[in-house]
């Protein structure tokens, strides 16, 4: 057992401890220093007076007032008419989307093509993952048009992007287990998608679906910015004319449906990845 | 199994001034979901005492020891800290009297990323102002007791490690410190050991023991294991669905009291060995 | 012994039809949004009909104007200075509000989900929609682009930092309390070391997108390429649109590969 010296309180007379070495941390002071250069570097550089920018907060308090205060619900009848057009843009690009990426994904997947058409599909996703919708709406505009078909079929393409590429990654992270034994059973590579891989990965896709909606109906309504129709087309025109109270309410439109459409989206696919509740299954 | 710290360092803490008595009358607790985990107990433990709590799990020993601190509200019944209504206690009084009680964990409860230092600096946050903590200014002096109470459990050559990456028992040690350094006038340990290997266990409860007896703090632990009880407790308080059925010296008691206390006979996995 | 007794079976599972009416539901409402009454059209003959105008300048997109690209840079360059700074407020604003929005760090029920209600509502409206409606309040240029990224990248890295926070041990915030802290001091001693891979991910994460959002914010005025891709567009020249979707290309690309190796690192 160890004595005690117990030093009388108030006194500092205590043995000097010897302290470890402070670890040098050079690492996170060069990402500091290089973090900070970078921001600084921008701040300085970019085109922004900044001076304007005390006057900032007022006028969009200003604005916000002008907008929520009062908004103008004359116009509901139209902006749900467009909203309706907005959904359905970003309803049929989410099922060509998926209806192209489906086999596409699986040919992306370790296993089932050969490397070259691998290469080259995942190389696809990527490219047009880095893409925003919106340009590849105007680079397929001049064919298709200013219709909400240009918003689809621009959802569709973007779509077959991501899809792609979460389809593959679920495809891959499954377990291997079944899938042997439906080869060893004799079974077809199209028997192997069926009964092997497609009971485990469905939830995922069907989950990425549903997601990929979420993001299309958002991705939507900004597609009307270029003028093919739906929410984001009316909302553009009365921020042009400046007419403040209807700006607000064709916001205000905005947030439900989406939130709503969230909502449904997300309960679907909860129910989807964390299948049926007990209660349920007891009936 | 000797530790090195217990030869090499010494306790360079000034005794707790006056260590603080519990004194606990008919004190229930119910939890929202209608359990209820504590049933009329009343208690008495005098400053300066070594008492290990002993009882099933989910017989009510871990919610007791929470209630010294107010980390569980009672719902009826008085509780006094150190001559302190805790029971009437909102916010900062709470918090200050927190600050005057060390808690040590199962789990050890370290910020796993943090290093052990700054660990440690926890048990000064009721002594620190909210700016300092906020900008990560720590005093000197907050330091050098942190320091101090690093260097009292063996493990300072530690303190700019990551508390993540050190052993369970090491961790345990940094909790215990984390308490010293909050200079407290009791300390509360809710199952210190049940993370932990029988050399580290042991390692871990002789610490308890001379914070009790060196420093003459007031020190209550959660314990499962008969023999631990026996060997580190001046004191032994059962307890079976939520009352108290056991109140008397460790040392001297029997089998047959664990059997009573646990409601069953003896099994091995009761003794750590 | 032979003789073989009917099989009873069990009974059949009930619900199985619902897959096949979630699929018959599907299908009719992609018919409906098809349609020509209610829908959106689709229509090949429209597509041909086009074909004839359109071919020859999508075909431009496979010819990049590679004399343009000296004046590309300055909006490439104001692009990435949006992405910076917006990404860098962004994540200065979402650091206290991420604490705010967690349950483990905000113990408070009302004030949490009256900021989550709040957040939610910023995430339902599109970068795009912000800077166009930003764009008449403050004016051209790259301050109603920054803005709109950063209301952009607040929802974001709040939701996902506060939901990585929830899932982190709770007993070390308890050893805090114990210990006397108040919830500020606990915050910031013990769940902020905790929370801080998840925040400096999710704001690299953020950085990524915000350099893609980014190049299209200009097309409502906002800076940046946009500006540019607008003006090409007016003109449909898709040789020059070409070229600045190459230069996208290449710019996510690099941003996507520093960022991810980045993110690889922090443990």
């Amino acid at each position: 057992m160890t004595t005690l010296t117990p030093t009388p309180p108030g006194t500092r007379a205590r043995p000097a401890l010897v302290l470890p070495a402070k670890p040098s941390s050079w690492r996170r002071l060069t990402a500091t220093i290089v973090v900070t250069v970078i921001v600084i570097v921008a701040f300085w550089s970019v085109d922004i007076t900044w001076a304007r920018l005390g006057s900032l907060p007022g006028e969009i308090v200003r604005y916000l007032w002008l907008m929520f205060a009062a908004p103008n619900w004359d116009k509901i009848g139209e902006a749900l008419l467009q909203t309706w057009r907005s959904v359905e843009m970003a309803w049929v690009g989410t099922v060509i989307g998926l209806v192209i990426s489906l086999p596409l994904s699986f040919l992306a997947a370790r296993g089932f093509a050969p490397a070259p058409a691998r290469g080259v599909l995942r190389l696809l996703f990527s490219v047009i993952r880095a893409v925003p919708e919106i340009i590849i709406a105007i680079a397929i505009l001049s064919v298709t048009g200013l219709t909400p078909l240009t918003g689809a079929l621009a959802l569709a393409v973007n779509s077959v992007g991501t899809l792609g590429k979460w389809g593959y990654e679920a495809i891959e992270g499954v377990d291997p287990g079944p899938i042997e034994a439906v080869r060893a059973a004799g079974g077809s590579t199209p028997e192997v998608i069926r009964w092997g891989v497609w009971p485990q990965a469905m939830p995922d896709f069907v989950s990425f679906w549903l997601y990929r909606f979420e993001i299309n109906v958002r991705a939507s309504s900004i597609l009307g910015l270029i003028g093919v129709g739906g929410i984001g087309d009316m909302l553009t025109s009365y921020t042009q004319y400046r007419e403040w109270s209807t700006v607000g309410m064709l916001l205000l439109v905005v947030v439900v449906v989406t939130m709503s459409i969230d909502a449904v989206s997300g309960a679907l696919r909860r129910r989807i990845t964390e299948g049926a509740s007990v209660r349920e299954l007891d009936r | 199994m000797t530790d090195l710290h217990d030869s090499a360092a010494a306790w360079v803490h000034p005794p707790a001034a006056a260590p603080w008595s519990i004194r606990m009358r008919d004190v229930s607790v119910r939890y929202p979901n209608g359990v209820v985990a504590l049933k009329n107990v009343s208690l008495d433990i005098e400053a300066g005492e070594m008492v290990s709590v002993v009882g099933l799990s989910g017989s009510g020993k871990s919610s007791l020891i929470r209630t010294i601190n107010g980390l569980v509200p009672i719902s009826s019944g008085t509780l006094e800290v150190g001559g302190r209504h805790l029971e009437t206690a909102r916010g900062r009084e709470l918090r200050q009297l927190r600050g005057e009680i060390g808690m040590i964990f199962q789990g050890f409860n370290l910020a796993r990323r943090a290093s052990v230092l700054n660990n440690v600096l926890v048990g000064r946050l009721a002594h620190t102002p909210t700016w300092r903590t906020l900008l990560g200014l720590y005093r000197a002096d907050d330091k050098q007791i942190a320091y101090e109470a690093l260097n009292s459990v063996g493990i300072l050559a530690k303190a700019y490690d990551r508390a993540s990456t050190l052993s369970g028992g090491q961790q345990q040690r940094v909790a215990i410190a984390r308490a010293l350094a909050q200079q407290p006038k009791l300390v509360l340990a809710d199952e210190p050991v049940a993370s932990l290997d029988p050399p580290t266990a042991h390692g871990v409860m002789r610490d308890l023991r001379r914070i009790n007896q060196d420093l003459g703090i007031t020190v209550l632990t959660n314990l499962h294991l008969l023999d631990l009880a026996r060997t580190y407790g001046t004191r032994l308080i059962g307890l079976r669905a939520g009352e108290v059925v056991y109140d008397g010296p460790a040392a001297t008691a029997s089998d047959a009291v664990f059997e009573t206390i646990y409601g069953r006979s003896i099994q091995h996995e009761d003794v750590l060995g | 012994m032979s003789t073989l007794a009917p099989l009873v079976l069990p009974p059949k599972p009930r619900g199985r039809w619902k897959p096949w009416l979630g699929l018959a539901v599907v299908l009719l409402i992609t018919a409906v949004t098809l349609s020509p009454q209610w829908g959106i059209a689709f229509s090949f003959e429209a597509i041909v009909k086009n074909w004839q105008n359109g071919a020859d300048k999508v075909l431009a997109l496979l010819q990049p104007d590679w004399s343009f690209f000296p004046r590309t840079i300055p909006p490439l360059v104001e692009t990435l200075q949006m992405a910076v700074i917006a990404t860098f407020v962004g994540a200065v604003v979402s650091l206290p509000l991420s604490l705010w929005a967690a349950r483990l760090t905000n113990p408070n029920r009302y004030t949490r989900g009256l900021l989550k209600t709040v957040l939610n509502a910023v995430r339902s409206i599109p970068d795009l929609l912000y800077a166009s409606v930003l764009v008449a309040m403050v004016g051209v240029g790259a301050l109603p682009g920054i803005i709109a990224l950063v209301l952009f990248n607040v929802g974001i890295i709040v939701k996902m930092v506060s939901e990585s926070i929830e899932v982190n041990d709770a007993g070390p915030l308890e050893a805090g309390r114990a210990a006397g802290g108040t919830q500020l001091q606990i915050n910031r001693a013990i769940a902020l070391t905790d929370a801080w891979p998840a925040f400096v991910n999710q704001t690299l994460y953020v950085l990524e997108l915000n350099v893609r959002a980014s190049t299209v914010l200009g097309l409502v005025g906002a800076g940046g390429l946009g500006l540019l891709i607008d003006a090409v567009r007016t003109f449909y020249r898709y040789d020059q649109l070409s070229l600045i979707i190459l230069e996208i290309l290449v710019v996510v690309v690099v941003i996507d590969t520093v960022s991810a190796s980045i993110r690889k690192r922090l443990v």
